[in-house]
């Protein structure tokens, strides 16, 4: 247990008050899994719908640590080369044309084939060092010295064969390069996984990490979020603000906002000086909310009923 | 609870949750052990938290998960057990510590208390009285600490091996012997004793025995549910799994349709994505460079960027006819769950006429589904119709990834069966399957048109229980992707 490196991660209740001061409000249970996380060394795999601050987690885990955050933004197609080390072939060839010259030197005075291959045997596999590898996002975060936040975003995005790779850099803080060996992390990072469910992860992996699913948040927790994170809003405002929201979430719509596009709509106001909801103002400023038109739509529709929600009647 | 009996309680729990279908592997459980180490065992929400990380790896595995922590973790003394009745208990054991007599006396008259009475120094010269003092029992109850009386239990539940409990019916039967094991006879002999000469007493020491009886029955309870419930359960989907399809019972279908959802996810997560390396496509410039440097950098070894998803199709026709019924209803439920996690799956049914249901199997629910189909396609079997409609309806579609289920018996009643048409299907197809419910000893007798068709098909087989369906579609998904 490596409970020295992240001192600040030592008690659940101390995690729920420093992330509260670096603005993200945690539930209990999101600071029980992180807390477990740090004392357990194991990651974290965060699912849960667009916009609930997946990402954030990890930022504000990295802000309140104090330690850098190395991203690995996963797509489609990514693969051992962009995730984990590159050899640096320009390099590399450059070198062996450059260097060809010098061979004179190594070989003078070698009698014999036998005796050329043994010397070249004993300069070592020089174009195989370190020097020539280029960390990508997983090196990096091992060759960290102190300890670091590493977030693997929207690994469902990545393919199913890129999961078998993240294996071993998640179980053992390790990566293999078949050149040169095993690389041993300097010091084991924090790690969060996100995932927006848009399919299924493969056992191996969920065995890994430990599960945390961030849902939509509860009323009384979204206004806290709005409260922290957009302070120069008018907190009568913000209730409603927050009621409005809920109550557009039960409609049937293609995308229900989201907990950033709730801040975005507070911020919006706030730049509008506005003081209060009706339905003018909702009417201009949906399209922050709201991202598909049909939705912007069936709102409209129902405007008078989900305003009379926001004012709490 | 200390924490070695918190971690026996915690193994105990995952027995549990592996018979609630969550799977959970030897190391998770180590670190369910860490994790509850960590936590504690003092805060049931936090202690929910947190194996939940651990062991529940899924939204379906959460759901269960919460579902078994209630049940086995059971606040059944509320009072006690959660965090605000912690102050209150501690409050209350304070209170009978300063002033014995608080909680038990409101009324004081001639009769003595069950409190007075143990209080009394001449009650050491009465045998039964002394015994009752003495027994560890009666203190645990008497100082009413909740944590001390479920040690008592545990105790007692491990003398009296009520872990051993595997049959409903056993359940008094080992609630009398945990209360032996607890010493309750004392309580007894006493609650004899009394019954006659302090009637207050009495009463008191009954309720002390029925709230003690409550709780003896429960841990047993639980000991079934968690010891035997599970074994009961595997034994019985085992069964099932072997019974002939035509012969389970209405009262089974609940049992029946869980066990084909957990099939049909089975499948589908063996063979669900299978990608492979296709060599054509963008050209992948770093690894090709990367390759070259063996070669004095010229690009001899190619390395390409496409990667070919292999979207395995298939088709399954169901014969929903009355020869068939008993079989079509299940077969059917399969297919619904088959298509639920295998989403290029398209479904015909039919009698004489064919028609695909594959919308109505991803519209309505189950029993929903079924029943349609049944009212609409429902009849008399003539494939020769039916296999004529299915060409026009869906032999445009098939290609060389498509796999052709048929399930049904093949009789005809006695008319031609237009096996060309299935011929034309095979032509076409990567595999054809006939599925038949009946037995191979009857293929080809009476009408059955079984023997000819087996020589259009790919694979014709014998298929009326679960598991041979399940081992089938198995194979089938293999040789899709294999080859």
């Amino acid at each position: 247990m490596d409970t020295t490196l992240y001192p600040q991660l030592d008690d659940v209740n101390a995690i729920s008050t420093a992330f509260g001061d670096a603005g993200y409000i945690c539930t209990p249970r999101i600071a029980t899994v992180v807390y477990l996380a740090a004392a357990l060394n194991k990651p974290i795999l965060v699912e849960g719908p667009p916009g609930v601050g997946k990402t954030e987690l990890a930022k504000t885990c990295a802000e309140v640590i104090a330690k850098p955050l190395v991203r690995l933004q996963c797509y489609e197609g990514l693969d051992e080369a962009k995730a984990l080390y590159e050899w640096k072939y320009g390099k590399q060839l450059l070198y062996t044309q450059i260097l060809k010259e010098q061979l004179g030197d190594i070989l003078g005075g070698a009698k014999g084939l036998k005796e050329s291959i043994q010397r070249l045997h004993s300069t070592g596999d020089v174009f195989y060092a370190k020097e020539f590898l280029e960390p990508r996002p997983l090196l990096r975060a091992m060759e960290q010295d102190d300890g670091a936040v590493l977030l693997i975003d929207e690994i469902d995005k990545a393919d199913f064969e890129f999961e078998s790779l993240l294996l071993e850099v998640l179980s053992d803080y390790q990566i293999s390069i078949p050149e040169i060996g095993t690389i041993q992390a300097r010091s084991k990072p924090m790690v969060f996984l996100t995932s927006n469910d848009t399919r299924d992860l493969s056992d191996a992996l969920k065995r890994r990490c430990l599960h945390l699913h961030i849902p939509f948040p509860s009323i009384e927790l979204e206004s806290r979020i709005v409260t922290a994170r957009v302070p120069e809003l008018e907190s009568q405002l913000s209730d409603q603000l927050v009621r409005f929201v809920h109550a557009i979430r039960e409609l049937d719509l293609k995308k229900s906002p989201a907990i950033s596009e709730t801040l975005d709509w507070a911020r919006s106001l706030v730049l509008l000086h506005a003081n209060q909801l009706d339905s003018g103002l909702v009417h201009d400023t949906l399209n922050v909310l709201l991202k598909y038109e049909e939705d912007i739509v069936e709102a409209e529709g129902q405007l008078g009923k989900l305003l009379k929600i926001a004012d709490g009647l | 609870m200390t924490p070695a009996a918190g971690s026996s309680q915690l193994l105990a729990f995952i027995k549990f949750l592996r018979g609630k279908d969550v799977p959970v592997s030897p190391a998770d459980t180590l670190d369910a052990v860490h994790a509850a180490g960590l936590l504690g065992y003092e805060d049931r929400t936090t202690l929910r938290d947190g194996l939940a990380a651990v062991l529940a790896k899924s939204t379906f595995e959460k759901s269960a998960y919460l579902e078994a922590f209630d049940l086995f973790f059971a606040p059944q003394y509320p009072d006690t057990k959660t965090p605000a009745g912690e102050e209150n208990r501690d409050d209350a054991s304070e209170s009978s510590q300063n002033n014995p007599q608080d909680n038990s006396s409101t009324n004081t008259d001639s009769e003595q208390s069950l409190e007075d009475l143990l209080q009394n120094p001449s009650a050491e010269n009465d045998p039964t009285l002394a015994g009752l003092m003495n027994s560890g029992l009666m203190n645990a109850l008497r100082s009413d600490d909740e944590g001390t009386l479920a040690m008592a239990i545990e105790a007692a539940a491990e003398a009296a091996k009520v872990d051993e409990i595997r049959l409903f019916t056993q359940r008094g039967q080992f609630t009398r012997k945990l209360l032996d094991a607890l010493g309750e006879t004392a309580l007894r002999d006493a609650a004899i004793e009394f019954e006659k000469t302090q009637p207050r007493a009495f009463e008191e020491i009954q309720r002390l025995r029925e709230s003690l009886r409550h709780r003896a029955r429960d841990r047993v309870e639980r000991a079934y549910l968690v010891h035997a419930a599970g074994d009961t359960e595997d034994f019985l989907d085992e069964a099932l799994a072997e019974v002939r399809l035509a012969n389970i019972s209405p009262h089974q279908m609940a049992r029946m349709r869980k066990l084909m959802d957990r099939m049909a996810r089975k499948l589908a997560s063996r063979h669900g994505r299978r990608r492979r390396k296709k060599r054509r496509g963008q050209l992948n410039v770093p690894m090709t460079l990367r390759a070259s440097v063996a070669t004095d950098g010229i690009p001899f070894n190619t390395h390409w960027r496409q990667i070919q998803r292999k979207k395995p199709q298939v088709m399954a026709i169901c014969d929903v006819s009355g020869s068939v019924a008993a079989y079509a209803k299940f077969l059917l439920m399969f297919l619904y769950a088959l298509q639920d996690v295998l989403p290029r799956t398209r479904s015909f049914a039919f009698s004489s006429s064919l028609g695909e249901v594959t919308n109505w199997f991803s519209e309505f629910p189950v029993e929903e589904a079924v029943s349609r189909v049944n009212r609409v396609y429902g009849g008399a079997t003539d494939y020769a119709r039916a296999l004529s409609d299915f060409n026009d309806l869906a032999l445009q579609d098939i290609n060389k990834a498509t796999t052709v289920i048929i399930l049904g018996d093949a009789r005809n009643n006695n008319s031609d069966p237009r096996l060309d048409l299935l011929a034309e299907i095979k032509a076409k197809c990567k595999r054809l399957i006939w599925l038949n419910p009946e037995s191979r000893l009857a293929w080809g007798t009476g009408d059955s048109a079984m023997l000819p068709v087996t020589q259009h098909c790919h694979l014709a087989s014998e298929c009326n229980n679960l598991r041979q369906l399940e081992r089938i579609i198995d194979t089938l998904l293999s040789a899709m992707h294999g080859n």
